[in-house]
């Protein structure tokens, strides 16, 4: 089997975003992509395009597989109107094997710029869809691209990659919901601004979260930024009222001393009536007072501390990264095994159908002694030649693939029996060498078989 | 008075506490689930053992130090039980499942002290109804204990700003902890205020007084205001959280000495042996 799985393409390590960007593809374009690719790259006999924000990709399977992948990356550089040295540098290629395990790890997450990422699944099935509906999968895409759905499966499953917050805003949310039962009757207050602080009030609104409170020492990018993200703005001056209400508070402001400091927050405590109070401080300076930590009921997180969580995190998931990979490792075998068997399939037809020609056309020359016979003597006949051919069927198929299976190089076992088995020549080229001229035996199928009666 | 069916219930708490303290200890949720089940289990065949007992012997099981502690025991299972299993609080079981086997080991080796029989004046049928209630009380109060414990772990953790839990395990939020130690410690408070109420109404039906600054009564009316006054200061002035759970924590102790020492070292109509 020449035909392999190919993969060429630039990820997030080998190429920044102001390449990854001039060569990205929207949903929208793939299909019409697709279609240009298969004018256009005709050594490719199967295609798919994968553009994420982490990598564009061309998957295909080709049996010319170094001819295809310069088609595919001419492709490339013509179709996005970018001149080809500009990602030259950055480009992957794969093939065969590496290509497998190439796709499989990236559906598992494991080729993400955050590992364990869960959008990368639906991603791919995306690709996978619109190759489909292009016409531009074929049997093998078909396989791998479900393989590489169900490794990534069983790698969200079985380990624990996908877990944890690996980002500092997702950190102060997991530990909110470790301090609050439910956000229902909570209230948030954002004090200041910052793409971390406005992502965490979000995340905390977006699970239920009542009321947001919006303060900042300009009052109007306080009302901009409330009405921006669903709250109430306060103004600064009168922020400290609201303490009492405010359950979450992020600290986001650029202040050179902390805004809140443990002094005078006893008071704040006694009027919250020691309910608890989670302070997240993104402030560099920070925002609050350190030793608010120590008193009753308080839970400050600094910058620093929600970085270790973090951290923590991304270390768990590389330890799990580990077992994926191990997933990927089992899947790719058998993977492999499956692509070796294709070359016996074909193989197998034509003996089966050679076989079963030799039946019919030895009883085709006995026909007129065979119609003189009673109908049950006929039968009988017919019978013990079908049981005869499909036992010795039996046999070489069932060596054949077990053989197949074992050997180094299931495509010479393949053409090794279809030479045997089917009385034809191999074609030209083919991986038992020789020319047409050096094949020189015949098969005799006139010999001594015949039993006139 | 053991029955056949104390061994295998031993068997299934042992088992249960082990799969408890190791799943959270060696961050092995499927241990932990599977230690449920088990408890439920054991809760089952405790059950058996203690409706055989009783109709074996005629009365409610508590006859002496041994029975006493295995029904306390079983009522703490299974209030346990009730709060893992409806309330997914399968972290409590890492610190009640263990006290639970502790007790019920402890009463299967102590069995063979003490009269197994109710004296004449103590028959009644006040017997089971305050004595349900006030070992139903104790048994809130350990539970409440054990939340109370669960929560100041995790919150000096937090505070810490150590992971809580291995990453792959859930646990209760700290309000949720808070607000359930609440709830056990206002049922522990009507149970005991209830037991202590029967107690008085069947004295005086029985002996003629209402009172009679027992041993035993005067430890359970000191536990009484204690838990009042608990509850009345999260009530006023909103105790909650980290003192709260300390606070609870004294106070079982307060519960356990009072258990301990009636049954063991004061008695009185109330006492180990019932003489």
């Amino acid at each position: 089997m020449d035909e392999k799985l190919l993969i060429v393409g630039i990820n997030h390590r080998t190429a920044p975003v102001a390449v990854r960007e001039r060569l990205a593809y929207g949903d929208g374009e793939i299909l019409a992509t697709l279609l240009r690719l298969k004018d256009r790259a005709p050594t490719l006999a199967e295609s798919a395009l994968i553009s994420t924000c982490n990598r564009v990709e061309i998957v295909g399977v080709a049996a010319d597989s170094a001819r295809a992948i310069d088609e595919a990356t001419s492709f490339l550089a013509a179709d996005r109107e970018v001149d080809a040295a500009l990602f030259a540098g950055a480009l992957y290629r794969f093939e065969g094997r590496d290509a497998v395990h190439h796709l499989f790890r990236v559906g598992a997450s494991l080729d993400s710029m955050v590992v364990g990422e869960p959008q990368i699944l639906g991603q791919l099935k995306l690709s996978y869809g619109y190759a489909a509906e292009a016409g531009t999968a074929g049997l093998v895409l078909h396989r791998a691209f479900h393989r590489a759905f169900s490794v990534a499966k069983r790698v969200r499953k079985a380990t624990l990659i996908g877990r944890g917050s690996v980002s500092v805003s997702s950190a102060a949310v997991r530990l909110a919901g470790q301090i609050f039962d439910t956000l229902s009757d909570k209230t948030v207050m954002l004090m200041g601004a910052g793409q971390m602080a406005e992502l965490t009030a979000r995340q905390l609104h977006a699970l239920g979260a009542e009321t947001l409170l919006v303060t900042s020492r300009t009052f109007d990018h306080a009302v901009a930024l409330a009405r921006a993200l669903g709250g109430t703005a306060v103004p600064f001056e009168s922020h400290r009222p609201y303490l009492k209400i405010a359950d979450i508070v992020i600290g986001s402001l650029s202040a050179a001393r902390p805004v809140l400091e443990s002094e005078n927050f006893e008071a704040v405590l006694r009027e919250r009536r020691y309910r608890p109070i989670f302070l997240i401080d993104l402030g560099v300076p920070r925002n609050f007072d350190e030793r608010l930590n120590t008193m009753e009921n308080v839970y400050l997180y600094d910058i620093d501390d929600l970085g270790a969580v973090v951290t923590e995190s991304v270390g768990e998931r590389a330890r799990e990264a580990d077992k994926a990979e191990t997933i990927v490792a089992d899947a790719l075998a058998s993977f492999m095994r499956w692509m070796d068997g294709l070359d016996l399939v074909p193989a197998i037809k034509d003996i089966r159908v050679s076989i079963e020609q030799l039946r019919d056309t030895e009883l085709g020359r006995h026909r007129a002694w065979l119609a003189a016979l009673e109908p049950a003597e006929r039968q009988r006949i017919e019978g013990l030649t079908r049981t005869l051919v499909n036992k010795l069927l039996h046999r070489i198929l069932a060596g054949l693939r077990s053989t197949g299976a074992g050997s180094s190089d299931p495509a010479y076992t393949a053409e090794l029996a279809r030479r045997l088995l089917c009385g034809e020549l191999a074609p030209e080229g083919s991986v038992l060498g020789g020319t047409a001229a050096n094949l020189d035996f015949e098969m005799d199928l006139d010999s001594g078989d015949d039993e006139e009666s | 008075m053991d029955t056949i069916w104390l061994p295998p219930a031993l068997v299934c708490y042992a088992l249960s506490a082990a799969g408890f303290v190791a799943g959270r200890a060696a961050n092995r949720p499927r241990w932990t689930d599977q230690a449920v089940p088990l408890l439920g289990a054991a809760v089952l065949f405790h059950t058996l053992d203690l409706v055989i007992g009783a109709l074996k012997a005629g009365n409610i099981p508590v006859t002496n130090f041994a029975q006493s502690l295995s029904f306390l025991a079983w009522l703490t299972a299974i209030v346990s039980f009730v709060l893992i299993s409806r309330m997914r609080m399968q972290v409590l079981g890492a610190f009640v499942a263990p006290g639970v086997l502790a007790a019920v080991g402890s009463a299967m080796l102590l069995t063979r002290r003490g009269r197994l029989v109710i004296p004449d004046s103590l028959r009644s049928a006040w017997l089971p109804v305050h004595v349900t209630l006030a070992f139903l009380g104790d048994a809130l109060f350990v539970v409440a204990a054990g939340v109370s414990l669960a929560y100041l772990v995790y919150e000096s953790r937090l505070k810490a700003k150590r992971p809580m839990t291995p990453v792959g395990q859930t646990m209760p939020s700290l309000e949720k902890l808070d607000r359930i130690n609440y709830r056990l410690l206002g049922w522990g408070f009507v149970m005991l205020s209830l037991a202590i109420v029967s107690g008085a109404l069947w004295a005086e039906a029985t002996w003629g007084h209402f009172w009679s600054w027992e041993p035993q009564e005067s430890w359970s009316l000191i536990t009484w205001l204690l838990y009042a006054a608990l509850l009345e200061s999260r009530v006023a002035a909103g105790w909650r959280g980290r003192r709260a759970a300390a606070l609870t924590l004294a106070a079982f102790t307060v519960l356990l000495g009072s258990f301990l020492s009636v049954s063991l070292l004061f008695p009185g109509k109330h006492g180990g042996s019932f003489g």
